[in-house]
């Protein structure tokens, strides 16, 4: 039983959902060899440290100088063959998702994608569905199973024993493969804090009752460093931009805090601040559903209770 | 310029997720439909697509009987035709909704003519799959380009932005490509009376073929257990602001 | 002059008048003709009170009685004095010819010389309004014709005295002229030599000139009302004055739907006599609630450029052309969503313009035509359509309100109720709204009525679509309520929202469902009438606020009133029952941002300043928005539905 796990690098250190990706993929197949797999453009970004793997291979070719998920997934398809992996385990983030559905295709397998638990055993996994809010048991029919884990499902484990053994390797590559990837980069045009790294976000919902009524919420995120988010209600109201959509088609985002101002809690926005360590909810409505997902409430209208804790915060401050 | 755009039937839930008796389905009886959010923006791209170039908009979709509801939305805001596949209700899995979907698009190409761009939500918002847009360009050996938010098309190319931390990522793909867009690549204009009337008249191909056995098969659902939270009422109204202080503080995310 | 010459001079000059008169009048008319058709029919009997009331009567302008008086003194001269015309036009060629018996009556040249003085006296008081005293209602108006026309009245009026009291003075006089006496006065003046005979003439002349003046002027005035005006009030609604008129969708042919008012060729013909009948008189603007808070939309000067733009445009297109759109061109888009539909104006008017109706139908082509409204909306539009209530939650959370009470939710099949309590979607999910829901269901059970609610299957009457334009998605939530009511055999319905009231009531009728509907309020007044909830009386000061869609649209006042003065010590705002204020939720307000100050706040201080400690309402839009009002104001007012005022006193039992 040989497992392979495909791990997605930032300036050479590993991050964080591979890591637990990782993880996951050596609990598996009760002692099953677990390689890693990182495509880089020179072999001096080979991952370094602990990982909870046997191997680590590095797919080097210069195409990997940007992101080329269809050469990603070449190189592990061409990796997994070699190592008659039967198993292939990547990390549920966005690219993550879109290399390993590169993979999928390629072999014509199924793809179990955002895990929780995975029963190879018996062919089981347990995915997300929803973005989070439900679970669906299912039994995967192939040879080898694909499968990327869910973030924050899985804490992530250094490796015990000995750091792994690294190796490179050079990929062959098709034209398509050469083609489709990142030309350009465009920086972001808005300032301030992003909301998918925030530390601490603030966020208003219909409550806010229109644009300006954001200016409580937008005081107390700058009083915080917070970033500002919204509801899609919010968005579709054309008050703010998606780019500050908290939710499932949104973005997914995991402060230390989440203070959510007249928000209800729909099922598609709790789904975009699940990763929140502790939600504070601002609500009139004791009967809100956010209130069941959240560890903290006020009930009250936002629009005293904000500019309160504002206030509260500068008395705090200067006193 | 020929344009698919593929959706799909979705219930809209409200705050908790309540399963039918067996747990191999959510409870419907009176929840509303639309079509998956990611999409909805790609109809409305398509749309736009067309009447900045020309040609023809085809919205398909795979599902049950009552998906013809969301491909008349789709026509009501500028879809030219649609084609349903139709289903008896179950449940396909990504592998078998990509080989439908491939076979009508097979079938309209040879009919009428390759299709510019295919374009697919990057993952229905039930089930989030993830897959079904990158296995149908593989079918096709045409380039896939996911997750957009901007897309320009001129010149028989398409410039694809896909959001990341700190920006956008930029792709070029040579027509005819795939692309998977997300919510935010557009704000959904609201159908007028006339386009609904419209769209009632306007046809609807179906076709129907055979479910092959599930390779992802799902067995049950489950609703994760909330971890059975009761916030912490911190106070009423203004009154509760210094409570609020001292949790931020014990959080330490008070400066 | 000889007579001859004089019959020539006149016919001419009447000639030349009459023909320019009629011009103008036909061309009125063909442009009236261009006006989409409306069911106006029928109801003989409401249109002759409307005309007699309204119109012979002066009601709508006696609700402000100086300046109703003022009016009332000129009008009613006008029909008192319409005979002299024609004497005058007699007397202009011969002046021994007269109105065969009628000029020989004295009492009738009594009432002459009567309503030639009230009538100056109306004409004096008018100047003194306008100059002196300077109304913010007239702010728009275009004073310098009004000024014209007065003067043109004082005119015609002193000129027929001075006639008069020439013809006295002369001996001409074919009537006693003890029976007149101003004339008789007046002719003291006079000699009865040439002087006089000369003057006698001119009077005369001047008189029949100045008319013939004023006819020509007529038509290209505002004082066009005078003949628009009686057919605009003949034409009025008759019917519940909440309905708003449905659109056919069922039409073969795309080009022939009418959806809304896009261009002036989209107007019905109601719509433009509307215009045709403005008097500018301003007191719709006064009484606007969005003017009131410093917004854009009067709802005069909203007639006023439709009409400007008909007058400009109305030949054009009965020569071929095409006519241009209505919005933003006449009218800009924020005046057509700054309405709250409460319907003040239509109250107001004395012409009876109905200005919601021009709104409703601007609104209609905007959003169904052109999706071209404010984006928040939309959001409740799509809300409405796939979630069946404006708010977007999940239905099957609509019974949440009431766990623990113990509510029959119909489920199909059952049996029906003896009267359905029809929930509506603010009292399913508003926090501050579901009290309401809760003690009106306590107290139909207390009361033991056979009462049971839909529960999920209660969606969203379309009340916030239709007003906001979207007639398509109304008609849609109409035809699935109407189809759920008949198969849930409902006869009766008791509701607690009166927009729901008066969409079921008033409007569901036009989609198949006939139903008794009664608002909670006048169903709970029946029960403490009947003794079968047997409240102590209270101290409490109690005001209470009545909503537009009750008391202006739907004549419903003394109910909550009852209610309330059986439980506290009730005290009425300043503008109350029919001149109620609204609270600004109305027209889909509450989906939409409010530009400018709020009509809440300002509803909220005069209530406070009542000195009341509690504001009653029987709405829960009104609840919602008079409790921010509060809020926002600073207040301590609180806020409270008389069903849950009720349950409480009960309580206290």
């Amino acid at each position: 039983m040989t497992a392979l796990v495909y791990l997605e690098q930032t300036d050479g250190a590993v991050d964080e959902p591979s890591l637990q990706a990782a993880t996951m993929a050596s609990s598996l197949g009760g002692g099953a060899e677990v390689h890693a797999v990182v495509a880089a453009d020179t072999a001096a970004l080979a991952p370094a440290g602990q990982l909870p793997v046997d191997a680590v291979q590095v797919a080097v070719h210069e195409a990997f100088g940007s992101y080329a998920p269809l050469a990603v997934a070449e190189a592990v398809v061409e990796l997994a063959g070699r190592l008659g992996a039967t198993c292939v385990v990547g990390p549920g983030t966005e690219r993550g998702n879109e290399v390993l559905a590169h993979v999928a295709a390629l072999l014509d397998l199924p793809l179990a994608a955002n895990c929780v638990a995975v029963a190879d055993a018996d062919a089981r996994v347990t995915r997300v569905r929803w973005g989070g809010s439900l679970l669906e048991e299912a039994r995967v029919d192939a040879p080898t199973l694909l499968l990327t884990v869910q973030p924050h499902a899985v804490a992530a484990e250094p490796g015990a024993g000995d750091p792994p053994s690294v190796e490179t390797f050079t990929p062959t590559l098709s034209e398509a493969a050469l083609a489709l990837r990142v030309v350009e980069r465009v920086a972001a045009a808005t300032g301030g804090v992003s909301l998918a790294d925030a530390r601490v976000v603030v966020s208003g919902g219909r409550g806010a009752g229109s644009e300006e009524g954001f200016a409580p919420i937008e005081e107390l995120a700058e009083l915080l460093e917070a970033a500002v988010g919204c509801s899609r209600a919010v968005t579709m109201a054309g008050w703010r931009p998606h780019t500050d959509q908290v939710g499932q088609t949104g973005t997914k985002i995991a402060p230390e805090i989440y203070i959510a101002c007249g928000i209800s809690g729909a099922t598609q926005h709790m789904a975009g601040c699940k990763g929140a360590k502790r939600i504070l909810a601002i609500n009139a409505d004791r009967e809100a559903p956010i209130l069941q997902s959240a560890d903290y409430a006020v009930i009250g209208d936002l629009h005293e209770v904000v500019p309160a804790i504002s206030a509260a915060i500068r008395a705090a401050r200067s006193g | 310029m020929r344009v698919l755009v593929c959706v799909k039937r979705v219930p809209m839930t409200g705050g908790t997720i309540v399963l039918t008796d067996d747990d191999r389905a959510i409870e419907t009886r009176h929840l509303g439909f639309t079509i998956s959010p990611h999409e909805e923006c790609g109809v409305e791209e398509a749309v736009r697509l067309v009447e900045a170039n020309g040609g023809e908009s085809v919205v398909l979709t795979l599902g049950p009987t009552e998906a013809e509801e969301q491909l008349r939305d789709a026509m009501a805001i500028g879809a030219d035709r649609a084609t349903h596949v139709v289903t008896d209700g179950q449940e396909w899995d990504p592998q078998a909704t990509a080989s439908a979907i491939l076979e009508a698009i097979r079938d309209d190409e040879a009919a009428n003519g390759p299709f510019d761009l295919v374009v697919f939500g990057n993952e229905s918002a039930d089930a989030g799959n993830f897959q079904v847009g990158i296995r149908v360009a593989h079918a096709l050996e045409r380039p896939v380009a996911t997750g957009l938010k901007a897309l320009t098309v001129d010149g028989g190319m398409a410039r694809c932005e896909q959001e990341t931390a700190g920006g956008r990522d930029v792709y070029v793909l040579q027509l005819p490509a795939v692309v998977t867009v997300k919510e935010g690549l557009n704000l959904p204009r609201y159908p007028s009376v006339p386009g609904r009337l419209r769209a009632q008249r306007k046809p609807v191909e179906t076709r129907t073929p055979e479910r092959p056995a599930p390779r992802l098969a799902m067995a049950r659902l489950v609703v994760p257990e909330g971890e059975g939270k009761q916030a912490e009422v911190l106070g009423e109204g203004a009154a509760a602001a210094p409570r609020v202080v001292e949790v931020l503080r014990e959080i330490g995310v008070l400066a | 002059m000889s007579t001859a010459l004089s019959a020539v001079a006149l016919l001419a000059a009447l000639a030349v008048a009459t023909a320019l008169f009629a011009r103008r009048a036909h061309l009125l008319y063909r442009i009236v003709r261009l006006g989409k058709p409306t069911d106006r029919s029928g109801d003989l009997g409401r249109r002759t009170k409307a005309e007699a009331t309204v119109v012979l009567g002066q009601r709508k302008l006696l609700q402000r009685i100086v300046p109703g008086l003022v009016h009332a003194f000129v009008f009613w001269g006008f029909i008192v004095l319409a005979p002299t015309i024609v004497m005058a036009l007699l007397g202009a060629v011969d002046a021994d010819w007269t109105f065969p018996w009628l000029g020989h009556q004295g009492w009738y040249f009594l009432l002459v010389d009567l309503f030639c003085v009230l009538v100056l006296v109306g004409v004096v008081s008018a100047f003194g309004i306008r100059k002196v005293q300077r109304p913010a209602r007239f702010e728009g108006s275009h004073l310098r014709e009004a000024d014209v026309i007065l003067g043109l009245i004082a005119l015609i009026v002193t000129t027929l005295l001075g006639w008069h009291a020439t013809q006295i003075a002369l001996g001409l006089n074919e009537w006693p002229a003890g029976w007149s006496p101003v004339s008789d006065a007046l002719s003291g003046l006079f000699g009865d030599g040439e002087a006089t005979e000369a003057f006698e003439r001119a009077f005369v002349w001047l008189h029949v000139l100045t008319i013939l003046v004023f006819l020509v002027y007529l038509p290209y005035s505002k004082h066009l009302h005078i003949a628009t005006a009686g057919i605009n009030v003949w034409f009025g609604r008759t019917r519940a004055r909440g309905r708003l008129e449905p659109l056919d969708f069922e039409i073969e042919d795309e080009s022939a739907l009418r959806l809304g008012a896009g261009t002036l060729v989209d107007m019905t013909w109601k719509q433009m006599l509307d215009t045709m009948s403005c008097t500018e008189c301003g007191r719709c603007q006064d009484v606007c609630p969005a003017w009131a808070t410093g917004k854009d939309l009067s709802p005069k000067l909203l007639i006023m450029g439709l009409r400007d733009r008909l007058f400009a445009e109305g030949p054009a297109v009965l020569g071929g052309g095409e006519a241009t759109a209505l919005v933003p061109g006449a009218v800009t888009d924020e005046v057509v969503w700054d309405c709250v539909t409460c319907g003040a104006c239509v109250h107001e008017c004395p012409v009876s313009i109905e200005h919601v109706d021009h709104v409703v139908d601007l609104r209609r082509h905007l959003v169904m035509s052109e999706s071209r409204f404010p984006t928040e909306a939309g959001t409740m539009l799509r809300d409405v359509g796939r979630s069946s209530n404006p708010w977007g939650k999940a239905q099957s959370e609509r019974a949440a309100w009431a766990d623990g009470l113990d509510v029959r939710v119909l489920e199909p099949g059952d049996p029906a109720p003896e009267i359905l309590y029809w929930v509506g979607c603010a009292a399913s999910f508003d926090e501050r709204a579901r009290a309401t829901a809760r003690a009106t269901a306590t107290l139909l059970l207390h009361a033991g009525l056979d009462v049971a609610i839909l529960g999920p299957r209660e969606s969203c009457t379309g009340d916030p679509a239709r007003r906001m334009g979207d007639e398509f998605t109304f008609q849609e939530q109409a035809r699935q309520n109407v189809g759920t009511l008949g198969d849930a055999g409902v006869t009766r319905i008791v509701t607690s929202c009166p927009h729901c009231f008066n969409t079921l009531g008033n409007e569901y009728g036009d989609f198949g469902g006939d139903y008794e509907v009664v608002h909670h309020t006048e169903l709970l007044a029946e029960l403490l009438a009947d003794g079968r909830l047997q409240p102590p009386v209270g101290e409490e000061a109690i005001t209470y606020h009545d909503s537009c869609y009750l008391a202006r649209h739907n004549d419903v006042l003394a109910a909550p009133r009852e209610i309330v003065s059986r439980i506290g010590r009730p005290l009425e705002m300043a503008r109350s029952g029919k001149r109620t204020f609204c609270c600004g939720a109305g027209g889909a307000h509450m989906w939409m941002e409010e530009r400018g100050s709020a009509i809440n706040e300002e509803r909220a201080r005069e209530a406070a300043a009542t000195g009341a400690d509690t504001l009653a309402v029987a709405c829960p839009f009104c609840t919602m928005m008079l409790d921010d009002g509060v809020k926002q104001t600073g207040g301590e007012l609180r806020v409270a539905d008389v069903a849950v005022l009720l349950a409480e006193a009960l309580e206290r039992v």
